[in-house]
């Protein structure tokens, strides 16, 4: 069997020529998002337009931090998008953490969940530099470069199961037996995590109360 | 500057409740200590005074003494001062009475402080549902023995991760760079 290709040459340019972006706005990076589609940069003349339902949509931008509620609802809408599909991925947030690298429910790395097709560095980018990444991926799809659903498809196991590790993948993924599947392999690993997790640690602040506060 | 009103705000509160500890903190602002089971009566009396803005409550988790402390925030449109009701309850198995009866968005305030800091409301029916964190295993996380550092690494470091994405080769594409 012949692995599966992206599309390139005519094919390629035209798919790059009309890519509809999903309206799907996470965390600030939205806020970049306006000036980018309106006169100012004008998103449009590039072909890029926005599209309200992930089943017309062919660009899913994540602008910013992913709480592993949003996760679960990004898993979703990047299932139901029909192939070829391609993921931007917004700001220092889905890159490493970025400021949230603490937190105790985002995640850091998207693409160890979803595949990103490109980064786009910065707290915040730029609309230029969210220009610049539109003409990236539309040179990229031109040639055929950008592969995410395929890698998305042949390395389901991987990604369905670091999704495991942090949500319940089995009311969110479409493919609900391979998620039932994957969901009780990952349980042994999850629950020792939470254990390893949850020791009680008092941090320094909690020393440095004011005496003599009124009971 | 006069604190007249603001005055006024601490006798009244006193008139009715010996125990509780009322002070002018500054302009337009009332703090009041009271004792747990002693919240309610004073919310449905202050309502009854013109504290008809139930602003929020918000909790503090003070380790030092395994206490939990809860803040009321009301708000009166005529007198323009605003009622910090301050009480602590313990850390361990600590629970409250529901304000519900009250004011109905005490409701959602007291969902989302039993989520982050495990307070129980007594008499909230939504309580056991969930409200912000979904599928949360864990305990409480914005208590201060909650160790979100820790959690976060555990849950989402990826150095074991990584090496296996770079092994399946889906790492995203990086060609621009080689430019």
């Amino acid at each position: 069997m012949t692995k599966e290709k992206a599309p390139k040459g005519i094919k390629g340019w035209a798919q790059g020529r009309s890519l509809w972006m999903l309206h799907f706005c996470t965390g600030c990076g939205a806020i970049e998002m306006p000036p980018t589609m309106t006169s100012r940069y004008d998103m449009e003349r590039f072909g890029i337009t926005p599209m309200a339902t992930p089943r017309q949509a062919d660009l899913l931008l994540i602008t910013g931090y992913l709480t592993v509620k949003t996760l679960k609802r990004v898993v979703r809408s990047y299932e139901q998008m029909p192939d070829p599909k391609y993921v931007i991925g917004f700001g220092s947030c889905t890159v490493n953490g970025g400021m949230y690298w603490d937190s105790y429910n985002t995640i850091k790395r998207l693409d160890l969940y979803i595949p990103v097709d490109l980064y786009i560095a910065g707290c915040m980018p730029r609309p230029e530099a969210i220009i610049d990444s539109f003409t990236e991926l539309i040179k990229g799809i031109k040639e055929g470069r950008f592969d995410g659903w395929i890698r998305y498809r042949e390395n389901i196991e991987f990604y369905k199961r670091n999704q495991a590790m942090v949500m319940d993948i089995r009311k969110w993924s479409l493919d609900t037996e391979l998620a039932e599947r994957i969901w009780n392999e990952v349980q042994e690993e999850r629950k020792k995590r939470f254990e390893r997790a949850t020791v009680p640690h008092v941090y320094e602040l909690a020393e440095r109360i004011p005496e003599g506060l009124p009971k | 500057m006069s604190l007249e009103k603001e005055q006024k705000v601490v006798e009244l509160v006193k008139a009715s409740f010996e125990d509780a500890e009322a002070e002018v903190q500054r302009e337009r602002r009332v703090k009041v200590w009271v004792k747990p089971n002693r919240v309610f009566p004073l919310v449905a009396y202050l309502k009854g005074h013109g504290f008809n803005h139930f602003v929020a409550i918000s909790a503090v988790d003070w380790i030092k003494d395994g206490e939990i402390e809860l803040v009321y925030h009301l708000w009166s449109y005529s007198e323009k001062v605003h009622v910090m009701i301050k009480t602590r309850i313990p850390r361990d198995n600590g629970s409250m009475p529901t304000l519900k009866p009250l004011f109905n968005q005490a409701e959602t305030y007291e969902r989302d402080i039993h989520e982050f800091f495990g307070v129980y409301f007594e008499g909230n029916e939504k309580l056991d549902r969930e409200f912000i964190l979904e599928d949360w295993d864990g305990p409480p996380p914005m208590r201060k023995d909650f160790d979100t550092r820790l959690f976060s690494a555990e849950f989402y470091d990826q150095e074991d991760l990584e090496s296996e994405a770079l092994r399946l080769k889906i790492q995203p594409y990086k060609g621009h760079l080689r430019k």
